[in-house]
């Protein structure tokens, strides 16, 4: 009987789950060529770069294969993860994005060549990591996707082994990381053990039971551990979506580390802990039993928002590290997309949920829409950072005094990238911000708070303009000082910025790409709410 | 039929070609060696020549398509039969017939047209091409479209445009050449300094100028609507402003072309005023469904109800009745364009001004094609003028034609003079058109361009014989240095005088200037009140030989008066002189056969219907416009009396110029009043300085006074009012406003500042933050929650 | 965890919380429904926590080589 067992262990994983998995498979292989490369001295004839370059660029056409032939949600992995076309979509997203920060660090060379495969092998493993995030259906799978994506990352951040301001980035990352991980998996434990299991799709109906199929309160007990579980779990990723109060490792680790990781981090990062968030937030979510807690939950994610957008922007006014300012751009920017979750949540627990479908999904859509959009944009402004640094060795607001004169390619990527993080038109960052905003406007039907919520971001997004035109203003307006050590930009390099900068023109202004990534944006959220077929 | 698509390609190819060498030219003109290459120049010519060809070719296919009928049928007939005015019944039958049994060969041409749809069935041949090159637009009714109307007139037109033109781009290339320089020296313009100006040269402008002149002349003849007569109209007068500005350093040029062009645009006010009646009563454009659209009966009057209305059946088939007044304002009002583009009276003054252009513009420009425009319109137009506007046309015409030539004869620039004597030709054909000789006009158009582009290309070339002398009192004698110039210029004189052996020898411009005498003489017979509609003309073939022999003897003949300028001048080169000698072929021998000559016969095959008849008066009192046959009855006599009255003007001014008998300056002084009246062109440019600038200038000087005294005031004091509010608005605006923006800054800024507090670099505090943060949270969902 | 300064007694303090969550997770697969998988959970966790003491240390190594004290109140450079 058990080697029965084991027999359809291991027929299910090889001719049903590895299928599902193959992006992350290819990624796994390329980390593992990595080192073995190494280990017979092949990189010398292979750059390691190029090597991790072709197995995201892999990953990403397999992960685009995928988004074209998905339909309908799967487990696999015996329930453990899901596959449907929400995981495709990150899985895709994140790909692209790694071969994306792979290129950028091949144009700054920032690891060198004695360590790129240590830092290639992290980045495409905390790229896995944020994948299972994205796809993970059962709260352990949750607790090791984060801790995958967070563990290289903190070594990533530490990794100017030689520099004190690194060290004590990573330090402090690796310290707050962990004790967030500590307090998530307590809630983990919490919540496992009071509705008996640990499947996501299940939470649900085992929340109704546990409240007597009446409505949950937190006068019983059993639901006030469920729901200090909860909470718990989300104070684990709020930690990685850097939401206030939460945040305080991300502008000291933004700080140390160096701008490529800086930027993968900012986008990747959060992007598998927003996957995550509404994973763990609709498993819970469409019972009519816990929909007045989950209401709660979706009104403290909002007021969580309006904090962390109103902090992020006032903080980033003083500061005089570029990195440093995008750092709190990035909390802002996490507020922002916590909004459409926000709504979300309130829509979908409302009483009229059912007849809301279009709408519920539109919050999911604008979401994953601001995330493509902020890859884009978010990334061209860290690699602008980087590539300056290279010539100036300063990530100094004042040093970049006057660089429209002497690269104009980077200054004109630097106003596209920041314009659209104020959310001008007619930059993609605006539409985003419309998709997002329009969501809480519809969401203020069913509760007054989204309105305040609304005006909230809309004055935030005023806020928010002056500290990214300070740095235009530098840029542009004033003279180069005379000392200032020359930026003359190589072709290949404003090349690269030329693209990051297009896209982002491209998804405010070229109907067909904005259109199209909103159609895939609107399937991949309308797939996390269809019915899940379990795994056969 | 072969023509049917040949014929229009051909002329839409010609009228095209130019407009591709203007933007050549235009674009690439400058390339290179910038201004000292003569390519620009043969550009142009090929585009013209090429044009030229493919007129004669299109005018050849339409002689073959028709089988020269036209011609043909004249040939078989005599003169004098004239009994079948009343016969519609003929108008039926083929050519043959009409020939055999000795019809009258005008009946003959009169059927070809088409404007009588019940004949057009019958007729062997078409006359008209007419269609629609490019629709532009629709607009409800109203069809705005490049359409294309092609007649024996057009193809003349044509033929004679594009051959002319070649000619005088030829003469210009040489003309033009001390163009051909980055560093021309303007001896008429004068810096502020007192210094010549020194320019790059403009010869390839001048030359892309010239094309886009081609171009749009040549829409205008292929024109098949009044509403693109009007837009080429304007073309045309849009480069007859650059053109005559071309020295636009000399302020007499700028001053010139500014009046030609204003003086043009009173007349094409009138003109827009037409093309709105036609607009709104008729509903449309195009030559052919207007021409339709008007009933005629069979004498050729226009049908009128008790009312005095016309019922007019549109091209889309409903009827409506139009006041016959506003068929005189419609005629009135396009004529008005034309007197104002052919310089009649009262509108005359631009044109001597716009000799202030160089020569080839004259020749081209302002004597054989753009001035000729209003009378070709009008001869286009024909059909929907009545009797009334008729007369009226009449009337302009003797006024000018006596008007300009009795300036002419005091004139002594020798460009003034020939620009005085076209308008008063054009007063000639216009006086011919309005005493209803339609071909005689219009016969009168076309040699006339032959021999005063001929002239005043002489003229060019005396001019730059004698380095840009214009004055003939410091000529004369120059027969002996350019006998080619002397001798061309002679047939020239001759052919614009109308002197003839009759029956042996004669010229263009006796044909011509019979015919409209003749029918001149014909109309007033008919009409013995309007007797100075013979008289004026034959008085003024008189004064016209007088002052063209006046103008030849002065500069060719007799002793130099200028031993500098006699001693410095040349004959001109090979490629000035060439195209003199072709015209002087044209001059003389375009209208070989009179009134039975190819030309004359090619014209009448257009004519519209009803001229031939003439039309006899309804009512007792009204205009009776004569027919072929009467004016032909009276043709021998008239031609008499002109070449009398020619021969006496010029034997007066051999008499006065060519031998020395008579003391000029005696009789100058004897006759001090008359010269001066006319020397100063009859007071016109006084009289419209005090009619029309003065009145303008004092209301002007009212109304700046009162802008001044009132107006400025009112303004001066409400704008004292605004800075004492603004003033106030400021206070507010910098204490309140800005205040409260500042404070909202600084409160932004100081609290991003103070958050940057929070943020304290301490580790063990950010641990610290986790433990509170999730407690405080749990407060707060316990605190808020309900159970 | 919060008190410690001394960046060794703090990743000892995170090892705690961790294993408390642990003994919850068993305690649960005794008394609930959730059955085996709690323990599994915990060896998970088990697993996950050394790879993270593991590269925690490395930092803390990192940071001592740089600072040459362990002292986590000297990590006060990056702020504001």
């Amino acid at each position: 009987m058990f080697s029965q067992l084991i027999q359809n262990l291991i027929d299910d994983t090889l001719k049903y789950s590895l299928g599902y998995f193959e992006a992350e498979l290819w990624l796994c292989a390329t980390i593992v060529a990595l080192l073995l490369f190494r280990l017979i001295s092949v990189d010398r004839l292979i750059p390691t770069s190029i090597l991790a370059l072709t197995g995201a660029i892999v990953a990403t056409v397999v992960a685009w294969f995928q988004l074209t032939t998905t339909d309908g949600s799967e487990t696999f992995f015996t329930g453990m993860l899901i596959h449907d076309q929400f995981s495709v979509y990150f899985r895709l997203f994140l790909s692209l994005f790694l071969a994306l920060t792979i290129a950028l660090t091949i144009l700054t060379g920032i690891p060198d060549n004695e360590d790129s495969p240590d830092f290639y092998a992290l980045l495409l493993g905390a790229t896995v990591g944020m994948m299972i995030m994205a796809t993970a259906n059962n709260l352990l799978m949750l607790f090791i996707g984060v801790e995958m994506a967070s563990v290289p990352s903190y070594a990533m951040v530490g990794f100017l082994k030689g520099r004190r301001a690194s060290s004590e980035a990573a330090l402090k990352y690796v310290v707050y990381g962990a004790g967030a991980a500590g307090v998530m998996l307590y809630g983990i434990s919490l919540i496992a053990g009071m509705l008996g299991t640990g499947d996501m799709s299940l939470l649900a109906d085992r929340l109704r039971i546990v409240a007597d199929n009446g409505v949950a309160g937190l006068g019983d007990p059993e639901v006030r551990l469920v729901a200090l579980g909860t909470m718990l779990v989300m104070v684990g990723l709020a930690f990685k979506l850097s939401l206030v109060p939460f945040h305080f490792w991300c502008p000291d680790a933004f700080e140390g580390a160096s701008a490529e990781v800086g930027g993968f981090l900012s986008v990747a990062s959060k992007a598998g802990a927003f996957g995550l968030l509404v994973r763990f937030l609709v498993a819970f979510s469409g019972d009519p039993s816990g929909a007045e807690l989950m209401t709660a939950f979706g009104i403290g994610l909002g007021v969580v928002a309006m904090v962390t957008m109103t902090f992020g922007n006032l903080a980033a006014y003083g500061q005089s590290n570029i990195k440093r300012m995008l750092a709190y751009s990035t909390i802002a920017h996490a507020g922002y997309m916590l909004m459409a979750v926000s709504a979300m949540l309130v829509m979908q627990n409302s009483a009229h949920a059912g007849d809301l479908g279009q709408e519920i999904n539109a919050c999911l859509g604008g979401l994953l829409y601001y995330l493509a959009v902020y890859l884009f944009m978010n990334l061209g402004a860290f690699a602008v950072v980087a590539l300056i640094r290279n010539y100036t060795f300063s990530e100094e607001i004042d040093s970049y005094a006057g660089l429209i004169r002497q690269s104009p390619a980077l200054c004109v990527c630097m106003v596209f990238c920041m314009i659209s993080l104020v959310g001008i038109p007619p930059f993609g960052g605006f539409f985003a911000k419309l998709m997002i905003f329009g969501s809480v406007y519809k969401a203020g039907d069913f509760h007054w708070s989204m309105y305040v919520l609304l005006a909230v971001g809309i004055v935030n997004t005023v806020i928010s303009l002056f500290y990214y035109l300070r740095v235009l203003k530098t840029m542009i307006i004033y003279d180069r000082p005379a000392d200032a050590r020359a930026v003359r930009l190589p072709n290949l390099e404003n090349v690269y910025v030329g693209l990051l900068g297009a896209f982002v023109l491209l998804l405010g202004c070229a109907p067909f790409i904005a259109d199209g990534l909103n159609v895939i944006a609107g399937e991949a959220a309308g797939s996390i709410f269809s019915a899940i077929v379990t795994s056969r | 039929m072969v023509g049917e698509t040949l014929i229009p390609t051909l002329l839409t190819i010609a009228w095209l070609l130019p407009l591709l060498g203007f933007a050549v030219e235009m674009l690439y003109g400058r390339k290179g060696e910038r201004t000292t290459t003569k390519w620009p120049a043969w550009c142009a010519v090929a585009c013209i020549g090429t044009g030229f060809l493919c007129s004669l070719i299109a005018l050849l296919t339409w002689g073959q398509a028709t089988g020269w009928a036209v011609l043909e049928s004249h040939d078989l007939h005599g003169p004098d039969q004239h009994h079948s005015e009343d016969d519609p019944h003929h108008h039926g039958d083929s050519p043959k017939h009409q020939a055999s049994t000795n019809e009258s060969g005008w009946q003959m041409t009169a059927l070809t047209a088409t404007e009588n749809s019940d004949d057009a069935e019958h007729v062997p041949f078409p006359s008209v091409y007419s269609g629609t090159l490019y629709t532009l637009g629709v607009f409800g009714s109203l069809v705005v479209s490049i359409d294309y109307y092609i007649d024996s007139l057009t193809l003349v037109m044509f033929t004679m445009v594009t051959l002319i033109a070649t000619c005088i781009h030829l003469f210009a290339m040489g003309y033009m050449s001390d163009e051909l320089t980055n560093e021309y020296v303007d001896h008429f313009a004068h810096t502020s300094d007192g210094k010549h100006v020194h320019r790059p040269g403009r010869f390839y402008r001048f030359f892309a100028y010239m094309s886009l002149f081609c171009f749009s002349m040549l829409g205008l003849v292929l024109a098949g609507n009044i509403f693109q007569v009007f837009v080429f109209w304007e073309l045309v007068g849009i480069c007859s402003y650059l053109l005559i500005g071309f020295y636009t350093e000399r302020k007499s040029a700028g001053d010139a072309a500014n009046k030609a062009f204003i003086m043009n645009r009173i007349g094409d006010f009138g003109f827009l005023i037409g093309l709105m009646v036609v607009w709104t009563w008729f509903g449309t454009f195009q030559f052919s469904e207007l021409f339709d659209s008007l009933p005629r009966d069979a004498t050729g009057h226009i049908v009128t109800n008790d009312l005095g209305e016309v019922a007019v059946s549109t091209h889309s088939g409903e009827s409506r009745s139009i006041p016959y007044s506003l068929l005189v304002v419609a005629g009135l009002g396009v004529f008005a364009g034309c007197i104002g583009k052919s310089a009649q009276f009262p509108l005359q003054t631009w044109l001597p001004d716009a000799m202030e252009g160089p020569t080839p513009v004259s020749a081209l420009v302002h004597s054989a094609t753009m001035v000729a425009a209003g009378v070709y319109l009008v001869g286009r137009f024909y059909p929907m003028f009545v009797p009334e506007v008729l007369l009226t046309i009449a009337y302009i015409g003797a006024i000018t034609l006596f008007l300009a030539a009795t300036i002419a004869v005091v004139a002594t620039d020798i460009k003034r003079v020939l620009a005085y004597s076209t308008i008063s030709q054009l007063g000639y054909m216009m006086l011919g058109l309005g005493v209803f000789g339609w071909a005689a006009g219009l016969f009168h158009l076309i040699t006339h361009a032959f021999f005063k582009s001929l002239m005043f290309l002489c003229s060019g070339s005396v001019i730059h014989g004698c380095h840009h002398e214009q004055e003939m009192p410091k000529m004369g004698g120059l027969m002996r240095k350019m006998p080619i110039t002397a001798g061309t210029m002679l047939i020239g004189v001759i052919a614009i005088s109308g002197l003839a052996v009759p029956g042996l020898i004669a010229f263009s411009g006796y044909h011509s200037k019979d015919a409209i005498v003749a029918t001149a003489l014909a109309f007033i017979q008919a009409n013995p009140a309007h007797f100075l509609l013979f008289l004026l003309p034959l008085l003024t073939a008189g004064i016209t030989a007088f002052y063209m022999f006046r103008l030849w003897f002065y500069t060719f003949f007799g002793e130099p008066r200028d031993q500098h300028i006699y001693d410095h001048a040349h004959e001109s080169p090979w490629i000035m002189t060439a195209p003199l000698l072709v015209l002087a072929v044209f001059a003389a021998g375009c209208a070989i056969g009179g009134e039975k000559g190819m030309l004359y016969m090619m014209l009448l095959g257009s004519e519209p219907v009803h001229v031939a008849n003439g039309v006899p008066a309804a009512t007792v009192g009204e205009l009776v416009l004569p027919g072929h046959s009467a004016i032909h009855d009276v043709h021998a006599k008239a031609g008499m009396w002109a070449l009398l009255a020619a021969i006496s003007g010029t034997l007066l001014a051999y008499v006065l110029y060519g031998t020395k008998t008579v003391n000029l300056s005696d009789m100058k002084r004897q006759l001090a009043g008359i010269h001066q009246f006319l020397s100063e062109k009859w007071y016109f440019d006084e009289l419209y300085h005090a009619l029309f600038m003065k009145p303008v200038h004092q209301v002007a000087a009212l109304f700046a006074w009162i802008d001044r005294t009132m107006i400025d005031r009112v303004v001066h004091a409400s704008a004292g009012l605004m800075v004492k509010i603004s003033k106030w608005d400021r206070f507010f605006d910098e204490t309140f406003v800005d205040g409260l923006v500042n404070l909202i800054a600084r409160a932004t800024f100081s609290s991003g500042i103070l958050l940057k507090a929070v943020q304290t670099g301490r580790l063990r505090q950010y641990v610290m933050f986790i433990v509170v943060g999730v407690v405080a949270l749990f407060a707060v969902l316990f605190t808020t929650f309900p159970n | 965890m919060a008190t410690k300064r001394n960046a060794i007694g703090i990743l000892m303090g995170v090892e705690l919380v961790l294993n408390g969550a642990n003994v919850n997770l068993v305690a649960f697969s005794h008394y609930t429904t959730l059955g085996i998988d709690g323990q599994i959970y915990s060896l998970f966790v088990i697993v996950l926590a050394a790879a993270e003491a593991a590269v925690a240390l490395a930092i803390a190594l990192n940071f001592y080589n740089n600072h040459l004290t362990i002292d986590v109140d000297r990590a006060n450079r990056l702020k504001g």
